[in-house]
């Protein structure tokens, strides 16, 4: 795997020269020599901004130099009773040795000893815990998970307080050497689906995992090609920690806020951490909302495209004749006119989200007087397709989830694109395609699709609606 | 070889959606939105006009003065070649889905209304929805091209005043082409369609002139009801008698009624909020009898006699006249229709074919004649006076009394 050398040499000299070579002569890597006793040598290594400077001064120099004139010290009395740290290991192979050094650990070397010890100090600086920005909510926790893998499996612990909760990790890719944790519920989640999954990933073969999308990639399965997510993702620790309880495995990844949840169903997109807080009534209605908001987000220019050019008849009289009146003029067939004002939107939509945020001012305004005015007044395009677009353009806004959104915007096309060729009958043979589609997915085994299909009564509590917690909550523990 | 297998499965499906391409696409700005038509006979082909939305004329940037509508006519021997030769005058092909009134002129009524109409329940595009109405004394043509005050298009007015005027004054018969169908196929009821007319001075009505000040020189009015034989129209029915019709035919909803105040000068009139008749035919010494159950109930909503309307006796004796009067004008208006015109428009005979069908099948082809000399026709009341309204008495001065 790597080129350094994997045994310690006995000298101190030979290691250190090994690991400046190893290292090319980083400039963050600091080698700290100490003469104990007059004749022994101690090497610190460790890397500046990864370990915790001032820790390290304080419970490994401090003590260290306590007993700088005693000669029994011995790299065993070290470990065992001089240093002021509490995760302290011995270490053999120059691999292991510097993998730690390389994630914040602190590497003790001592002249005359092929091993070493790993001091784990790690303290670099961390984003704190804000809140959530992808899901944020008006009632509940605000706090959300952050980039450093130890606080993000806290933040899981502090909810699930239960001694099942296992959390394993493993480090995946030759490069970046991330470490990836399983949490899940012992006896609770599939015994199968946790072997599974750690056994898919240990094998990827990959040089980097920077995101939990990489994981997403490497396991799914290459058949099944789909748009839609398979595996959940999320920044909010309260829902990883309730699919942690329902019997799921959460996979955290190192370095990034985003957590996974496995198995998942198409229902979790359409789900809301808030829906926990709220009413249950008001929960049930604003899911059925999004479902709406789904719907419309993906259907409504191919439905307007449809009526418009096909089916006319189905127009409210008073309604084709205004839409006559405003399309008098525009030089576009419709499905063209749909197109591009979708597009330009979506051109908006990523103007936005990837220019500097002080300029993000001037997109929206720039979007709003060009695509909500000057195109209607220029009679480019119709009045009514800027409120179509702009009602499409809300209702992705309202799916939750942004994973969710995306297939749904690659849909909207499809859908444009069939509704143009053949109408409402287009659209419904795109509705039956996709149907069958959605179907036939499954994640980790669980159809996507339940408990809607396969229907599955136990679950169903939890599904499409909200049911109260004394009914729903109690038989799900039972369900798994 | 399985990449090749997966590409023709991709072309196939490509071909689905492009081969069937765009074989009735119509984008909105290619349509004429027809939303009146009119056919008139002349000599021994058939003029058909329609009014089409002028889109232009509707949208926020209108050009001057023109007019909402268009109307175009052409004369063909056949309704659909008039319809098809007139994109040789318009831009846009003329789209009939949205069609909401069509009008006949007398003589073409006269002539058999099944040999025009055929087309219009044939044709695929034509949504059967559309109200029906004959226009007495005037040309269907003229009847497009007024100009109507309340609706920037006519036909709209016309059609919401049909749908108005049917649900709160009795003598209205909206007929829609679908209850025109159904009429014409069954055996023992005969069509009746509404009458149209104008009033006041068409050359000027056909002008945008007519919308521009607070009363118009010319307006439509619903005129009674068209009672035919077949398909061919026979006679008309007057106000009362259009009435009596709807009773009978139990589309009453809300009306009023003129009543004489029982010994008393002065009249006094009903709204009728419930009404409902039910036709029990039964066989009677061999004959047809039918009995027809007419229930009102009613509200007093103007007194022009002075009654004390607290009185008991009074408010029966206002109730009985009501119902009276109620009788005089269905006796009257079956009279018409039974003895003078002899064509079974109340479905007498469909109500035979339903309750005794053995029996129809000898009468089935005699009924004209039956229904004309041999039916007897019992009516009964059950006519209820309900709500007095906000006053008692007629407006007065308390000392008055």
């Amino acid at each position: 795997m790597t080129n350094y050398g994997n045994a310690f040499a006995n000298h101190l000299q030979d290691n250190i020269v090994a690991i400046k070579k190893a290292m090319g002569d980083s400039t963050d890597l600091v080698i700290r020599e100490m003469t104990l006793a007059h004749t022994c040598n101690i090497g610190l290594f460790y890397l500046d901004g990864m370990a915790d400077r001032q820790t390290i001064q304080e419970s490994v120099i401090a003590p260290l130099l306590d007993r700088v004139d005693d000669p029994t010290v011995s790299l065993d009395v070290i470990r065992m009773s001089m240093l002021d740290a509490s995760d302290v290991q011995s270490v053999q192979s120059m691999d292991q040795a510097l993998d730690k050094v390389l994630s914040g650990s602190l590497l003790l070397l001592m002249e005359g000893h092929a091993h070493g010890l790993i001091v784990a100090l790690p303290g670099w600086e961390d984003r704190s815990i804000v809140e959530s920005k992808t899901q944020p909510v008006v009632r509940g926790p605000g706090d959300s998970f952050i980039e450093t893998l130890r606080t993000n499996t806290t933040l899981v612990r502090r909810r699930v307080k239960d001694v099942r909760l296992r959390v394993c990790t493993i480090t995946i890719g030759s490069e970046s050497k991330t470490d990836v944790a399983f949490m899940y519920l012992e006896g609770v989640a599939k015994e199968d689906l946790v072997r599974d999954l750690k056994q898919r990933l240990e094998k990827a073969r990959v040089n980097q995992v920077l995101e939990g999308e990489y994981l997403e990639e490497i396991l799914q399965e290459k058949k099944r090609l789909t748009i839609f997510p398979l595996l959940y993702n999320t920044d909010r620790p309260d829902t990883i920690a309730a699919g942690i309880m329902e019997g799921r495995v959460a996979i955290l990844t190192d370095g990034t806020p985003f957590v996974l949840l496995a198995p998942t169903m198409f229902v979790d997109f359409i789900q809301s951490a808030e829906d926990y807080y709220q009413p249950y009534v008001f929960s049930s209605l604003i899911r059925l909302l999004r479902y709406a908001a789904f719907a419309i987000c993906m259907l409504a220019p191919s439905l307007y495209i449809a009526l418009t050019t096909y089916h006319q008849d189905m127009i409210p009289t008073q309604l084709l004749l205004s839409l006559t009146a405003q399309r008098e003029g525009v030089p576009f067939p419709a499905f063209v006119e749909a197109l591009l004002m979708e597009t330009t939107f979506e051109i908006l939509r990523e103007a936005g989200l990837r220019m500097p945020r002080t300029i993000g001012q001037a997109v929206s305004i720039v979007g709003t007087i060009v695509v909500g005015q000057a195109a209607v007044e220029a009679n480019v395009v119709s009045a009514v397709m800027v409120i179509v677009v702009s009602i499409t353009a809300i209702s992705s806004f309202a799916v939750p989830s942004y994973a969710m959104a995306i297939p749904c915007r690659i849909l909207r096309y499809i859908f444009m694109g069939l509704a143009a060729t053949m109408g409402v009958y287009g659209i419904t043979i795109g509705i039956l395609v996709l149907i069958t589609h959605l179907c036939r997915l499954d994640s980790f085994g669980v159809p996507y699709m339940s408990p809607v299909s396969p229907y599955r009564k136990k679950e169903r509590k939890d599904a499409v609606l909200r049911f109260p917690y004394r009914s729903a909550l109690r038989k799900r523990s039972g369900a798994k | 070889m399985k990449l090749y297998r997966h590409s023709f499965v991709i072309l196939v499906l490509v071909m689905t959606l492009i081969l069937p391409g765009c074989w009735n696409r119509k984008e909105l700005n290619e349509l004429g939105v027809v939303l009146a038509a009119g056919i008139d006979t002349v000599g021994n082909q058939y003029e058909v006009s329609v009014q089409v939305v002028d889109p232009s004329a509707m949208s926020k940037q209108r050009i001057g003065d023109r007019s909402p509508v268009l109307v175009f006519s052409e004369r063909a021997p056949t309704i659909f070649e008039a319809l098809r030769k007139m994109t040789t005058k318009s831009s846009r092909k003329m789209y009939l889905s949205h069609l909401r009134m069509l009008i006949m002129d007398e003589a073409t009524a006269r002539r058999g209304i099944q040999e025009p109409l055929g087309f219009w329940f044939r044709d695929h595009e034509v949504r059967p929805d559309f109200y029906i109405a004959v226009a007495k004394g005037r040309r269907a043509k003229d009847m497009l091209e007024l100009v109507t005050p309340t609706e920037a298009l006519p036909a709209m007015d016309l059609y919401k005043s049909l749908e108005v005027s049917e649900k709160s004054w009795a003598p209205t018969a909206a007929v829609n082409v679908r209850e025109l169908f159904q009429t014409m196929t069954l055996d023992g009821v005969n069509p009746v369609l509404s009458g149209l007319t104008i009033k006041g001075d068409m050359e000027v009505g056909k002008q945008l002139e007519n919308a521009k000040q607070p009363l118009s020189f010319a307006e439509y009015q619903f005129v009674g009801i068209g009672v035919f034989r077949e398909d061919r129209l026979i006679g008309w029915l007057g106000e009362e008698e259009s009435k009596a019709y709807n009773y009978i035919m139990n589309r009453v909803f809300s009306t009023v009624g003129r009543v004489k105040c029982p010994g008393k000068e002065g009249d006094f009139v009903v709204e009728v909020t419930q009404a409902n008749t039910k036709m029990n035919p039964m066989i009677k010494n061999g004959q047809p009898h039918v009995v027809l159950n007419v229930f009102v109930e009613a509200n007093i909503g103007e007194v022009h006699c002075k009654v004390d309307l607290r009185d008991a006796q009074v408010f029966n004796a206002m109730q009985q006249a009501a119902q009276d009067s109620l009788a005089i004008i269905l006796e009257a208006g079956v009279h018409k229709v039974q003895k003078e015109y002899g064509t079974d428009v109340y479905g007498i005979g469909e109500a035979f074919h339903r309750k005794y069908p053995k029996q129809w099948k000898e009468w089935k082809k005699s009924w004209d004649d039956m229904f004309q000399n041999d039916l007897k026709v019992e009516m009964r009341f059950d006519y209820n006076l309900r709500k007095l309204g906000k006053i008692i008495g007629p407006l007065q001065k308390e000392s008055g009394e």
